[in-house]
């Protein structure tokens, strides 16, 4: 087998991999912390994109793009928490009218998205993006640095916030028990939209990172939460360091399936991956909680 | 007009079945499946085979759909038993999306994304039927096996299941045949819809069997209400006719009315879940309990 091709395809696979590991580590937090099944996760993945690449195009100073994306991203996840599933638990806490009510949200803007910005693809170009020869063979774009950079400084980071601030160390405490919170004085709703707002922001530069390689479309949403999910379950719920190492796996998986199979069947290979796991390891690579 | 309604009608009871059948597994057994489609397509790969290559029967491409859904059910029926909540609908969701790869790639079977073309329309014993009345008379042969069921002791015991497992298990119930039998009957029912789908439309492709026709049966589930007998019925009817209703409205562009109608599907899912989660027909008291 030709070995610049496999490492042509692993480089591909971890860049890939870094964007599902930031929207995993996002859905982790929210799924984790307050076992809300955010299937709107990728909604919000997909609007942060496409707000980045409108103000790329209405020539924006990039940073105030990523600034923008960032704050559509939050604001988005406040408000499913707030007007969506807030709601729905206070009348019953059953999950899968959250999720009905979830994929309901997503089906909408995934349209309202196709409506405005058209179908098709959309992308950025930057001098970032062109890749240039590295290794005989090996073409390498400087946007794979800025990934693995972002995905990297973005997790520590996250970890760091969880272990080291008193809010973090609440975040913590409100996935473990949510009535011993309410006992010690903190406000579990305040708690939980910050949760949100920490998870849904993750997204933003996974998806503006996607819009300068490989190009958003409407649907793309619905595949990165998918995948998001997908990590999230093969790496253990509970664990975000198990859902960013599963989001790193599957997208490597993804590229190097190419090797021996058409592109038709990354997909597919993704969640052969999940279905296994779910059968005979349901509680993941580093699974804290029971799947039952 | 009157072609179109039959059509249009035809179409509502076949719905009406996968809804009738999922809403079996999700409002009496608890097993929220969203790879329904994918039990559909089995069944409307596998009736257009038959009506292809073997006999233009509507009877034998009914029982092969129903033979080879409800066999391949065994592919759902086993996380079902292993794993509950979201982790359940994370493996149907899996299985939906394995699938599709399966139904696009496996050309042979199922024509890839071109379809199977020239399926010859139904007949039952040598006679051409409409696929009207065979559409209507599977539903309500279904609707009342489903009624009896309900009624019987095998309803009670999925009941029981759905509420509490581990109660219904101590109790002797055998909590994995029961899963696993409900599974396959509501996969055998929407392999039955897929054959007469196919024998309706006279082709099929890999486009009818995607994840958002699993969720849109879901919807129809929910919209008219989980565990009712006609809730499903009702919400199958009412999300069908909304795209032939949108064509009417002369405001919205043509090109824009498939974005339109999904809008609308997405919004009332929503607002449905977040104002009346039992469903149009469901009991409110009974649904925010269980639903």
């Amino acid at each position: 087998m030709d070995a610049m091709l496999v490492l042509q395809l692993l480089l591909g696979g971890l860049q890939t991999g870094a964007i599902y590991a930031l929207t995993a580590a996002g859905f982790a937090l929210i799924f984790g912390t307050t076992r809300v099944f955010h299937v709107a996760h990728g909604a919000t993945f997909t609007l942060a994109g496409y707000v980045f690449v409108f103000a790329w195009n209405a020539g924006w100073h990039p940073a105030l793009g990523v600034l923008a994306a960032v704050a559509v991203a939050v604001l988005f996840g406040i408000g499913m928490e707030r007007f969506v599933y807030r709601p729905i638990q206070r009348h019953e806490g059953s999950f899968f009218t959250v999720f009905v009510a979830a994929f309901g949200v997503s089906i909408v803007v995934q349209n309202l998205v196709g409506m405005v910005a058209g179908r098709g693809f959309a992308n950025v170009d930057t001098t970032l993006s062109r890749a240039v020869e590295v290794l005989p063979e090996v073409f390498l774009a400087q946007v794979f640095w800025v990934a693995i950079g972002v995905a990297v400084v973005l997790f520590v980071a996250l970890t760091a916030f969880l272990s080291r601030t008193h809010a973090g160390v609440a975040l913590r405490a409100l996935a473990q028990n949510p009535d011993l919170i309410r006992a010690y004085g903190l406000s579990s709703s305040r708690l939980s939209v910050l949760t949100f707002a920490l998870g849904s922001a993750l997204a933003a530069p996974a998806a503006i990172l996607m819009a300068m390689t490989t190009g958003l479309n409407e649907a793309v949403g619905n595949h990165v939460m998918l995948l998001s999910m997908a990590a999230t379950m093969v790496g253990g719920v509970g664990s975000l360091r198990g859902a960013a190492v599963a989001g790193v796996l599957l997208g490597v998986a993804e590229s190097l399936v190419l090797l021996v199979l058409d592109t038709q069947w990354a997909e597919a290979a993704s969640f052969l991956v999940l279905f296994g796991f779910i059968l005979f390891r349901p509680t993941g690579l580093f699974g804290v909680v029971a799947a039952r | 007009m009157t072609a179109y309604l039959a059509s249009l009608a035809t179409l509502a009871a076949i719905f009406a079945i996968l809804a009738v059948t999922l809403n079996f597994m999700v409002g009496y057994a608890g097993i929220f499946s969203v790879a329904h489609a994918v039990f559909f397509g089995l069944g409307a790969y596998a009736g257009a085979q038959v009506a292809l290559h073997l006999v233009p029967d509507a009877l034998a491409a009914c029982a092969v759909a129903a033979l080879i859904a409800g066999g391949l059910s065994l592919c759902l029926a086993l996380p079902a038993l292993r794993v509950r909540g979201e982790y359940f609908v994370a493996a149907s969701l899996g299985l939906q999306m394995m699938a599709l790869t399966l139904f696009s790639e496996a050309k042979g079977l199922t024509g890839g994304l071109g379809g199977l073309i020239g399926i010859p329309p139904p007949r039952l014993f040598g006679f051409a039927v409409g696929a009207l009345p065979l559409s209507l008379a599977a539903l309500a042969l279904i609707l009342l096996a489903i009624a009896a069921m309900a009624r019987g002791s095998f309803g009670r015991t999925l009941q029981s299941i759905r509420d509490a497992e581990s109660a219904a298990e101590a109790l002797g119930k055998n909590v994995a045949v029961a899963k696993a039998l409900a599974v396959a009957f509501a996969c055998a029912g929407a392999g039955v819809a897929g054959a007469l789908f196919a024998l309706h439309m006279q082709f099929v492709n890999v486009e009818s069997f995607t994840l958002e026709q699993s969720v849109l049966v879901m919807a129809m589930v929910i919209v008219g209400g989980t565990g009712t007998l006609l809730g499903p019925v009702v919400g199958a009817v009412l999300l069908l006719s909304l795209p032939a209703g949108l064509a009417f409205l002369p405001f919205i562009p043509p090109t824009e009315v498939g974005a339109v109608q999904q809008i609308i599907y997405g919004l009332a899912m929503t607002l449905l879940m977040i104002f009346r989660p039992a469903g149009l027909v469901g009991d409110l008291s009974r649904g925010r309990s269980e639903a």
